[in-house]
């Protein structure tokens, strides 16, 4: 190519689009285009609620964390049981997931905002005028769901994603399955900790045995909970957690010993609601649960003795403490408590009574290793070998330090006879994001393209098609 | 040529391709070149970086990086046709016809050749004279302006109002592209501008709030109007990186009305948890606080951003008392009388163009302050009230005097900075030469102690309950930080904290954002201190470990200690030679026993126990003008001198770096841009997997 010859035009046709994967959880909702490796948009499905100037105003994604805002109240469109409960705010916050990073925000193109009526010719570029008034109106769309979630909620969802978002095609995944895809297997045994659920699905041959399928609330939120009840009967005087928004300025003191903070204090109109400062706290309590928290790695129960014949307190003991710093400047070493904070996933005796706790206490059902029991039993015994060789854990709060050896403990005591194999990414995007990269390898697959739901079978069979494709 | 042998090798692959550059001055792989595409020439790379109110650009890459050659206002004016946008404002302007001129028919030249023709004379200028050519066309009463306006002698003028920017429409806003024709304008007016040749790559620096969707619409842009055989588009906070030479930072972006912060780990940017556009922190915040606070006193916001800008305003770190009783020292005088009043002074003598007082460098000016009488003050009316406070001070620091004024800015109850204003030196009436002049006014304006005021909390702050700008971004940058999901990269981060943006050149404004987080977030001693990660055979803790020596980590960066508080300094050393905390030599992995084989998030000590900003490497002087960067007028919009820009621009350092890496050195094979081809065959929305 000589510089200075003029080059010719260009010679681009038309566009390749790839699809949005879009995978909302209780704590964060996830999303990103199909192909890549994480979801490029990760924000919390929190929202806050405030008024200014009498109007009320929504904020949406992590601006939440840094700013607060006067009168500033948390919501989350999502029900404790990963179902949605308030439809019109889950469409807000998911379309904030992927407008924000990933598509461009609606009014945000001035092509069409009535400012800039330019006539074709005479635009300053040779681009199209893009027409498109709808948010996904040339991206396809897959959405994940717990596999729990009522057939009424699946129509709902791909009413929304059709009408308001005008995707062309859309699908909506079981994120068990997902997860499974993420880690290679069309068939396995999904342990998924999340925020506010923890599940247990079998997969066999990429879809789901619904029989098999089993949740409960010990989650993160659970494991928070009995953190708070820790902090309440600590020694000597109980732990308050202040999110570092009330502080203005902390002193260093020794541990153990009581903060010197200057506290921030805001005018009692201006003050943000209690919900706000619960979700800050709750920024704290996962860098504890980042730092301090572990889970006992077994061979057996925390409270049982260990082969050798001392009780494994003693041994976890005999562990070095970890020292934690609060917002406020207090800090404290934990040592065996440390352990007690989980223990009531896998031994529901274990958990720190907390009646004043918004949570009802646990009951055994619902620990880990009785899902999972109740769970096998109710797939066909010939595919159990099957899937206990294949577990796939993920999850953020599986994350825990030492939980993946406690359940390999726990499975292999469960279950002496057969092989098991956990399969856990060790890479932590992998792990927190293991239903989504899923949905990102599926969606980009040649051979899925059959599988989209195009927009004129919508319009042709309503929204029930999806119970009849999505299976 | 003769490249500074010492330039720092952003990335492996670079120095590689470097080494074997060195060798024989040919690619490394020669026959492995994408198509058949002759090879860039630095001096052939363009380089655009938009932001907010200027937009830097360049053609070629000099041998050593300097400051960007060109800044363009990010505005752009409408053009009398719809959708079009001139980069200066057109005035219109209605003359009796001439009667010496033969034909007299009222035509009307339309306004494109006009501005084609100037367009054409400054360009030409453009490429052949010094850099600060550019600058001149944009000065007042240009020549130029002048030159072209003669030529016209029909009964309707349209001349260009260079120092107007009245009507502008300012396409980027919060970082965010708001005015996409606009946007594409002004792309468009820096390209013919600069006029590069065909053969030209292109980068341009991107903004972290732009949508994967923005970056393709500017991608079929470039491609399809510019034709450039290759485009690249750069996240700003890995350009900065590049600059900085460091794989692993958190960069800090103060803008003009936003801050990003973005924390890169192995030359990555971290997208989950980043600080994208924070709203009510960046520049315009500080002037919005001064105005606040002295616009009860005349303050105009043109006077509080020249106060902000000058090297008496300064944020002072958190616990420094300010000097003098209070704020409220001479309250009787207003300042703006004061001020106008003044400007008799040098009315006579101001100099057109580039004024010499505003080259002085900053000591000499606050020196010769202290000793000069304020006549503005006494011609504003106060006069006894002042020559009786004048004869107090005079009394208190007779036995000081010499101290006193050397004193640093920080210990001065008052001082004076330079205001300076365009005004019209001929009205309308007089329309002599066809275009209205200007002139320069100079005034010194007094302070007191408001000028250290500009980052506390903005009384009026909308709906946002802030706490100060430093707060703000410190409590972003919190976030920020632990939203990294490799832990053991998290007090690496905490150590190399690069503030850049031209939010950031106030003085003081590092430090003064170390202090906050060293008061909010830094871990006491004791909360690190009894851990299982101090390896039983640790080196004894050097003596000089204590609170004022920089840490023995050979990072001379700016070093808050945690042992601020009398805490036994052998454990401050003992954390700090700890090497399990990453805050050790940057670059080392992590050796603490309890951390699992996989990254994982558990068994991690908590952070910060330190804090630190980086060092912009010495290999380049040019971007070392940090004494010089609150000089009065430095920033002074488009008639910025060069020497005004220093290490807040790393960021087109960066971009000059990366531009010859992927340009010149690594020619493709990395995939460093996208070429033609590449578009051709797979659309804008490819470019993602070049962005870099």
């Amino acid at each position: 190519m000589n510089p200075s010859n003029p080059p010719q035009a260009a010679e681009y046709g038309g566009d390749e689009v790839s699809a949005i994967v879009l995978d909302p959880g209780y704590s964060t909702t996830r999303a990103g285009f199909a192909g890549e490796d994480a979801p490029k948009s990760l924000i919390p499905t929190y929202y806050g609620k405030y008024s200014a100037d009498g109007q009320e105003k929504l904020i949406y994604g992590d601006d939440i964390f840094v700013t607060p805002r006067p009168g500033l109240s948390i919501h989350n469109p999502i029900g404790k049981d990963g179902i949605v409960e308030d439809w019109d705010m889950a469409e807000k916050v998911w379309e904030y997931s992927f407008t924000s990073r990933l598509t461009g925000a609606k009014p945000g193109n001035p092509f069409h905002n009535g400012l800039n009526d330019i006539p074709a010719e005479e635009l300053p570029t040779e681009m199209e005028v893009e027409l498109e008034e709808k948010p996904l109106a040339d991206s396809p769309l897959l959405m994940t769901e717990p596999a729990w979630n009522p057939a009424k909620a699946r129509e709902k969802t791909i009413e929304i994603a059709m009408e308001k978002w005008g995707t062309p095609a859309f699908y909506l995944a079981r994120n068990g399955v997902l997860a499974a895809f993420a880690s290679g297997k069309a068939s396995g045994l999904v342990v998924d900790i999340g925020a506010s659920n923890i599940s247990i699905t079998p997969v066999h041959d990429g879809m789901i045995l619904k029989r098999g399928v089993q949740h409960s609330p010990l989650g993160g939120d659970y494991i928070s909970s009995q953190i708070r009840a820790l902090f309440q009967k600590n020694s000597p005087q109980p732990i308050t957690v202040t999110p570092h928004y009330l502080i203005s300025s902390k002193t260093a003191v020794e541990a153990g010993q009581p903060p010197q903070a200057k506290y921030r204090t805001f005018a009692a109109d201006k003050a943000p609601d209690a919900s706000y400062r619960a979700l800050l706290e709750e920024r704290t309590l996962s860098e504890f649960k980042e730092c301090v928290v572990q889970v006992w790695p077994g061979p057996n129960r925390l409270s049982a003795t260990a082969p050798s014949g001392a009780p494994n307190e003693e041994l976890a003991r005999s562990h070095p403490p970890r020292p934690f710093e609060f917002p406020d400047g207090y800090n404290q070493v934990f040592g065996i408590d440390r352990f007690r904070v989980v223990e009531s996933l896998f031994d529901v005796k274990a958990a720190i009574p907390d009646p004043d706790s918004p949570v009802p206490a646990p009951t055994q059902a619902q620990t880990i290793p009785e899902l999972i029991k109740a769970s096998l039993g109710g797939v066909d015994v010939d595919i159990r070998p099957h899937l206990l060789a294949n577990v796939v854990v993920t999850g953020g709060s599986s994350l825990l330090y030492g939980f993946t050896d406690r359940l390999n403990h726990e499975l292999m005591q469960l279950f002496p006879g057969p092989r098991v194999r956990i399969s856990a990414p060790g890479n932590t995007a992998e792990r927190r994001f293991g239903s989504w990269i899923g949905g990102s390898i599926l969606a980009s697959l040649g051979t899925f393209h059959q599988m989209w739901i195009s927009k004129k079978e919508y319009e042709e069979h309503g929204a029930n098609i999806v119970e009849k494709r999505c299976k | 040529m003769g490249r500074p042998k010492s330039k720092p090798k952003p990335t492996p692959r670079a120095s590689r391709t470097r080494k074997g550059r060195q060798q024989d001055d040919e690619p490394l792989f020669p026959d492995r070149k994408p198509s058949n595409m002759p090879p860039f020439k630095d001096e052939h790379i363009l380089l655009i970086a938009p932001g907010s109110q200027m937009t830097l650009a360049q053609l070629g890459l000099p041998e050593t990086f300097t400051p960007a050659r060109f800044r363009f206002p990010t505005r752009m004016f409408p053009a009398q046709k719809k959708g079009e946008y001139e980069p200066y404002q057109i005035r219109e302007r209605r003359q009796p016809v001439a009667a010496t001129n033969g034909n007299g028919a009222p035509k009307t030249e339309p306004v494109k050749a006009d501005v084609e023709m100037k367009d054409a004379e400054s360009t030409g200028q453009d490429g052949t004279e010094k850099p600060e050519s550019i600058e001149n066309t944009e000065k007042p009463a240009g020549e130029t302006a002048e030159g072209a306006e003669k030529t016209e002698t029909q009964e309707t003028f349209y001349e260009e109002d260079v120092t107007s920017d009245e009507g502008a429409v300012y396409p980027i806003k919060d970082g965010r592209i708001v005015d996409w024709p606009c946007f594409f304008a002004l792309l468009t007016h820096i390209y013919n501008a600069l006029s590069p040749p065909f053969h030209t790559p292109i980068l341009l620096i991107a903004q972290p709030v732009w949508s994967t969707r923005d970056r393709e619409a500017i991608t079929q842009f470039v491609f399809e109007k510019f034709k450039t055989p290759a485009f690249t588009l750069m996240d700003a906070a890995s350009a900065t990186c590049y600059g900085y030479g460091v794989g692993t930072a958190t960069v800090i972006d103060v803008g003009k009305s936003k801050v990003d912060v973005t924390a890169v780990t192995d030359f990555q940017v971290n997208e989950h948890g980043r600080g994208i556009a924070l709203a009510g922190c960046g520049g315009d915040a500080m002037t919005d606080r001064l105005i606040e606070l002295l616009g009860s006193k005349g303050f105009t916001r043109e006077m509080c951003e020249q106060l902000k800008r000058s090297n008496i305003a300064e944020i002072l770190a958190p616990g420094t008392p300010l000097p003098g009783a209070a704020a409220t020292a001479r309250q009787g005088t207003n300042p703006a009388a004061a001020a106008s009043t003044g400007g008799t002074n040098g009315n006579d003598s101001v100099p057109r163009g580039l004024g010499e007082g505003t080259q002085t460098g900053t000591e000499t000016n606050s020196e010769e302050d202290e000793g000069v009488l304020d006549v503005a003050a006494i011609v504003s009316g106060d006069t006894t009230e002042y020559l009786a406070k004048i004869e107090k001070e005079k009394v208190n620091k007779k036995g000081a005097e010499t101290k006193q004024k050397n004193a640093p800015n920080h210990q001065k109850e008052k001082a004076t900075f330079q205001f300076e204003e365009f005004v019209p030196l001929d009205d309308d009436s007089a329309p002599t030469s066809g275009s209205r002049r200007y002139i320069r006014h100079t005034r010194e304006i007094e302070v007191g102690a408001e000028r250290f005021l500009l980052a506390t909390p903005v009384q009026n702050a909308g709906e946002r309950l802030t706490s100060g700008i430093l707060e703000d971004i410190a409590t972003q940058i919190h976030h920020t930080i632990l939203a990294v999901p490799d832990a053991t990269k998290r007090s690496e981060l905490w150590d190399s904290l690069i503030i850049v943006g031209c939010g950031s050149r106030v003085r003081g404004f590092a430090q003064a954002l170390l202090g906050v987080i060293t008061q909010k977030y830094i871990l006491s001693p004791s909360a690190t201190i009894f851990t299982s990660e101090i390896p039983s055979a640790f080196t004894t803790p050097l003596p000089t470990g204590g609170t004022n020596t920089p840490a023995p980590t050979g990072q001379p960066g700016i070093m808050y200690h945690p042992a601020a508080h009398g805490v036994n300094p052998l454990l401050v050393a003992a954390t700090h030679n700890n090497p399990g905390m990453a805050g050790a030599t940057p670059g080392t992995p992590g050796m603490d026993p309890n951390m699992s084989v996989h990254h994982r998030s558990t068994g991690h000590s908590q952070t910060p126990t330190s804090v630190k900003c980086l060092r912009l490497p010495d290999y380049f002087p040019e971007f070392k003008h940090e004494g010089n960067r609150n000089a009065p007028g430095a920033s002074h919009g488009p008639s910025a001198t060069q020497g005004g820009h220093g290490i807040e621009e790393a960021t087109f350092l960066g971009a000059q770096m990366a531009a010859r890496v992927v340009f010149v050195l690594d020619q493709g094979l990395s995939k460093g841009f996208m070429t033609r081809i590449e578009y051709n065959e797979n659309g804008p929305s490819a470019i993602h997997e070049y962005y870099l």
